[in-house]
């Protein structure tokens, strides 16, 4: 919202003195920041932010009654001539609820006319170039003024009858802006006996618009409920300046003052003859009081606060206030129908007061805290446990494109379920299945930015359709591209192999069978559901198992097997000889070394297994370790190893 | 060969010593199992010579012979594994020759938690010691939940499809535009029990979705940390006193906060709250844009329609909510000039930007 320095002190004298640097703070105080201030034309403009409850600010005056309330100022009376109403010249209808209060006037245009300049000024603050027709400038200039929106019918298009109705199902209306919509019965209308000819507070039809070879025009000066304007407004598309402020709620009582205005301006500016001016309908009955307990504010503010001292506050805003022992009542002012509860009046009693003049305070702790939850530690430190291991956290998207969907998704995860009806675009329409399709992409992309190796991963959800909607589960996904190593003297470069990323994923302590996928060249990614990591424990220490003090005895067996031998049978053999031969004192087994060479046999390659034993009671002997030794050899030549000699 | 002229050690040593020579992974290891078995002192060959130094005069030449052969054998052995170690990693200079003390030493590479995660991390635990605990809910969610129970009307332009992604196949069904449906889903879980709990204060940190267009400053997704607290005679001054605790926390002592009036549905009073700029520490600087303060939360005291709503008495209980845009505040706070890079995921970035914890 703009606010021209000029018209605001004209509105508010109390104010000249204020600097630029002031106001801005002081409307920030108020709920108003200022994203902007500019010089146009050497006037100086601010750019109000409202919020959308605060349909009265939405206006020079608007802004300036509430700093007058704030400072205890007096606003400028508006320069306006009453018009004597008289007997309709033609009959205005109300039809509808949304608008209980229609004024309007007929005036007759003189030959000459012209906008005065320091309204040209005023326009040209407002963001809005004069059109040089009187009813169209001075309209626009009473909706930056005072906030009330106002529109001119050329009056010798009207056929017959005005009418505030429902618009009919079909009916079609050419708005000012040359679009032709088709209306629906939830769409207010202005009417005539033959059409729909303006979307109540939105926009004025094409048909009845004023021209410059206009000779006489109808002043429309209203109320309308700012819900049914809102609804208007979202179905057609269309906002305007008047819509925007009817569907925050404009003051009712000012459409005849609006009206007024209106006319007198046409008259000074145009030489134009009022013909008759007459109004529909009444405006709403004042709301009833709301009440407010001493008690609920004390609590709202932290502190007593005296209903004296609120209700001076309340009637600096123009509230109609009477205290009792421990509440007082309020009548809002007919320009505040955003002040509904106890609490909004709690609200405006702070804010008249200052919100930096609340204290501040830790709430005591009522009940007990409750623990993190175990799902959310779980994600947390298997994020920590990678990041330390090298593997860099990353956020994408949640939607990916059809078309990558279709490579990733499985056929028992349609995407129909997970698609969104309103996407910002193909490329964004699908709630993934995986975060493969995402880490793919990013591990590319920092491929192509020359990186030699990419160790990502994500913590996040991923989709499944199902009959009552998409279903989300938290993922992890690892990715492991490129080449690791060759940056030290220790290491050698070298392609990064399944090997390396299953041995993360099971550090992680992931059971079972693991499924590594290769997503491109020299780049593996794996996906695992957060429920396949062990739970996080959240006993402090775990519980204690006896251990044995004695030393383990360490056995190398280097065995030749066939280079299709698959390494978990062998091992499986061996540790089933082992368990049954040396029972409780068999350790561990596992292959600590792979070698292939031409110096071996054809077809064969040689494992290094290490086995391990340790007695709970005693040291080891190297008899018995040699006899368990061998039934392990045994087993392994079971499956066509041989030791090699 | 008769090996009972030899003591039984080294007779078992011998045993063992194919299986040994084979099982030696490298050549450190078959060194030392050189210097065991053929080294020039305290090895099984020395020890063989002084055997055959004291040994009766008529065994001297049998036995002279058997320690002949065996010192052939082992030297043999491990001479052709010493040479299938050496071909076999050829290419791998030994450190033994190469290593230079002055060298700096290899230091593991890090990875590093997303900045954007890192931040909401920092501010579980900065309210962890308040009592909060932490909620989650889902990114998919219901009408009901992202709005009817946020007391946010039929008619608010936030629920178009302008503004809202909203599934094809399922009617009301939508990605959370923030993430204060979980107070509607926390606050109806506990309303049963809620006089045994004594009210709940917890922090909701996720993603969340808005039809905007991806720039420099905005993005389809993003995270915000949602805070609830609910007890008894909850007001303003609560708000402020835990929110000044917080920023203090975050950002340090001289974070001053600073409450302004403001709107939201679910609200009421509501407020805007700015902290003192962290990076000038008020006297102004570019961030600031010269004001000395920063807007970081949006916050207030509960609507009585959202207690309401989820089956809280709100004459009795009363409490209060914030939330903060995650990406904002960690754009403010590093001075990153583009939002779009923590949705791009540079390695180099998010290891300059992101941390271990
Ligand atoms: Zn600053």
């Amino acid at each position: 919202m703009l606010i021209e320095r000029r018209a605001l002190n004209a509105e508010l004298p109390a104010i000249n003195e204020m600097s630029n640097l002031e106001l801005c703070e002081l409307l920030a105080s108020l709920g108003f920041p200022v994203d902007g201030v500019e010089t146009k034309d050497d006037q100086t403009v601010l750019e109000v932010d409202v919020t959308a409850n605060r349909g009265d600010t939405l206006s020079q005056r608007g802004m300036a009654r509430d700093i007058g309330a704030k400072c205890n100022a007096m606003l400028s009376a508006i320069p306006h001539r009453t018009l004597r109403e008289g007997a309709p010249l033609f009959p205005v209808r109300l039809e509808a609820d949304a608008c209980p209060v229609y004024s309007t006037a007929i005036l007759e245009l003189g030959m000459v006319a012209s906008t005065p300049a320091d309204v040209v000024c005023f326009l040209s603050s407002m963001g809005s170039t004069a059109k040089q027709m009187p009813a169209v400038d001075a309209s626009n200039e009473l909706l930056h003024r005072y906030g009330h929106p106002t529109h001119a019918f050329d009056a010798d298009t009207l056929k017959g009858a005005l009418v505030v109705r429902w618009g009919r199902a079909g009916e079609t209306l050419r708005t000012l802006d040359g679009v032709e919509r088709t209306l629906t019965a939830e769409d207010l209308v202005i009417a005539d006996e033959a059409a729909a000819i303006a979307l109540a507070g939105v926009m004025g039809g094409d048909s009845t618009k004023v021209t410059a070879g206009t000779k006489r025009v109808l002043l429309e000066s209203a109320w309308f409920d700012p819900r049914v304007v809102r609804r208007m407004s979202h179905r057609h598309g269309l906002h305007s300046d008047a819509s925007y402020r009817f569907g925050r709620g404009v003051d009712p009582v000012m459409a005849q003052v609006a009206r007024d205005l209106l006319a007198a301006r046409l008259e000074d500016w145009a030489g134009a003859k009022l013909l008759g001016a007459w109004t529909a309908g009444q405006v709403p009955a004042a709301r009833p009081a709301i009440t407010l307990r001493k008690q609920t504010l004390a609590r709202i503010a932290g502190t007593v606060i005296e209903l004296t001292e609120a209700a001076a506050l309340l009637r600096q805003l123009g509230c109609a206030v009477v205290i009792h022992d421990q509440y007082l009542e309020s009548v809002s002012p007919s320009w505040r129908q955003d002040l509904t509860i106890e609490e909004d009046l709690a609200e405006e009693v702070l804010r008249l007061r200052g919100f930096d003049r609340i204290d501040s305070v830790l709430p005591p702790l009522e009940g007990a805290p409750l623990p993190l939850a175990s799902s959310y530690l779980q994600a947390r430190n298997v994020a920590r446990r990678l990041a330390h291991v090298g593997f860099c956290q990353t956020v994408t998207l949640g939607f990916i494109s059809p078309d990558v969907d279709a490579d990733f998704a499985g056929a028992d995860n349609p995407p129909e379920g997970r698609t969104l009806g309103n996407p910002l675009g193909q490329e964004f329409s699908v709630m993934r299945p995986t975060l493969l399709a995402s880490l793919k992409t990013t591990a590319e992309l920092n491929l192509r930015q020359g990186a030699k190796e990419v160790k990502l991963f994500e913590v996040g959800p991923i989709y499944r359709s199902t009959a009552e909607g998409p279903s989300e589960s938290l993922a992890l996904a690892v990715v492991w591209a490129g080449s690791l190593g060759g940056e030290d003297y220790l290491t050698r470069l070298r392609p990064v192999q399944a090997a390396d990323l299953l041995g993360i994923i099971r550090d992680l302590g992931v059971k079972g069978a693991i499924a590594l996928q290769e997503l491109g060249e020299g780049m593996l990614g794996v996906e695992i559901s957060l429920s396949a990591l062990p739970e996080h424990e959240d006993r402090i220490i775990p519980k204690f198992i006896p251990f044995s003090r004695f030393p383990t005895v360490e056995r190398d067996l280097s065995l030749l097997v066939d280079l299709a031998q698959p390494y978990v049978d062998l091992e499986v053999a061996m540790a089933k000889a082992l368990r049954r031969a040396a029972g409780g004192c068999f350790q561990s087994l596992g292959c600590v070394d792979v070698f292939r060479h031409k110096s071996l046999p054809t077809g064969r390659q040689a494992w290094l297994m290490r086995l391990r034993f340790q007695g709970d009671d005693r040291t080891l002997t190297s008899d018995e370790v040699d006899g368990w030794v061998n039934a392990a050899l045994e087993a392994g030549q079971g499956l066509g190893a041989e030791l090699r000699g | 060969m008769d090996l009972t002229l030899l003591p039984p050690e080294i007779a078992e040593a011998h045993q063992r010593f194919a299986c040994s020579v084979a099982a030696s992974a490298d050549l450190d290891s078959l060194m030392r199992l050189k210097g065991e078995f053929t080294g020039r002192e305290a090895s099984h060959a020395s020890r063989m010579m002084d055997v055959l130094k004291t040994a009766p005069k008529e065994q001297k030449r049998e036995l002279g012979a058997v320690i002949n052969a065996l010192k052939n054998e082992w030297e043999e052995a491990l001479k052709n594994r010493q040479i299938e170690l050496e071909a076999a990693k050829k290419s791998a200079a030994s450190l033994a020759t190469s290593w230079d003390p002055d060298l700096p030493p290899p230091l593991p590479v890090h990875g590093a938690i997303h900045p954007l995660n890192r931040l909401m991390d920092r501010l579980v635990d900065v309210f962890r010691p308040l009592g909060y605990h932490v909620e989650e809910g889902p990114e998919t969610e219901t009408e009901a939940n992202n709005f009817d129970g946020l007391n946010i009307p039929e008619d608010h332009p936030a629920r178009g499809s302008a503004d809202t992604f909203y599934f094809s196949a399922h009617a009301g069904k939508l990605l959370r535009t923030h993430t204060s449906p979980v107070q509607v889903r926390v606050l109806q879980r506990i309303a049963p029990d809620i006089e045994k709990l004594g009210g709940i204060r917890f922090l909701a940190p996720g993603r969340v979705y808005r039809k905007d267009e991806i720039d420099p400053t905005h993005s389809p997704m993003f995270h915000q940390v949602e805070g609830m607290l609910v007890g008894h005679g909850i007001g303003m001054h609560h708000l402020k006193g835990t929110l000044s605790y917080a920023m203090k926390a975050l950002f340090g002592p001289a974070a001053d906060v600073r409450f302004r009036p403001s709107y939201f549905p679910f609200v009421e009073p509501g407020c805007e709250v700015d902290v003192r700029c962290p990076l000038c520490g008020g006297s102004g600087c570019r961030v600031c844009k010269g004001s000395g303060w920063v807007e970081i939360l949006g916050a207030g005291l509960v609507h009585p329609n959202v207690l309401k709503f989820a089956g809280i008495d709100p004459t009795v209980w009363s409490g209060f909510a914030f939330g903060m845009g995650v990406e904002r505040t960690a754009m403010m706070v590093s001075q990153t000039p583009d939002l779009r890079l923590f949705f791009e995921n540079d390695q180099r970035f998010l290891k300059a930007m992101g941390g271990l914890d």
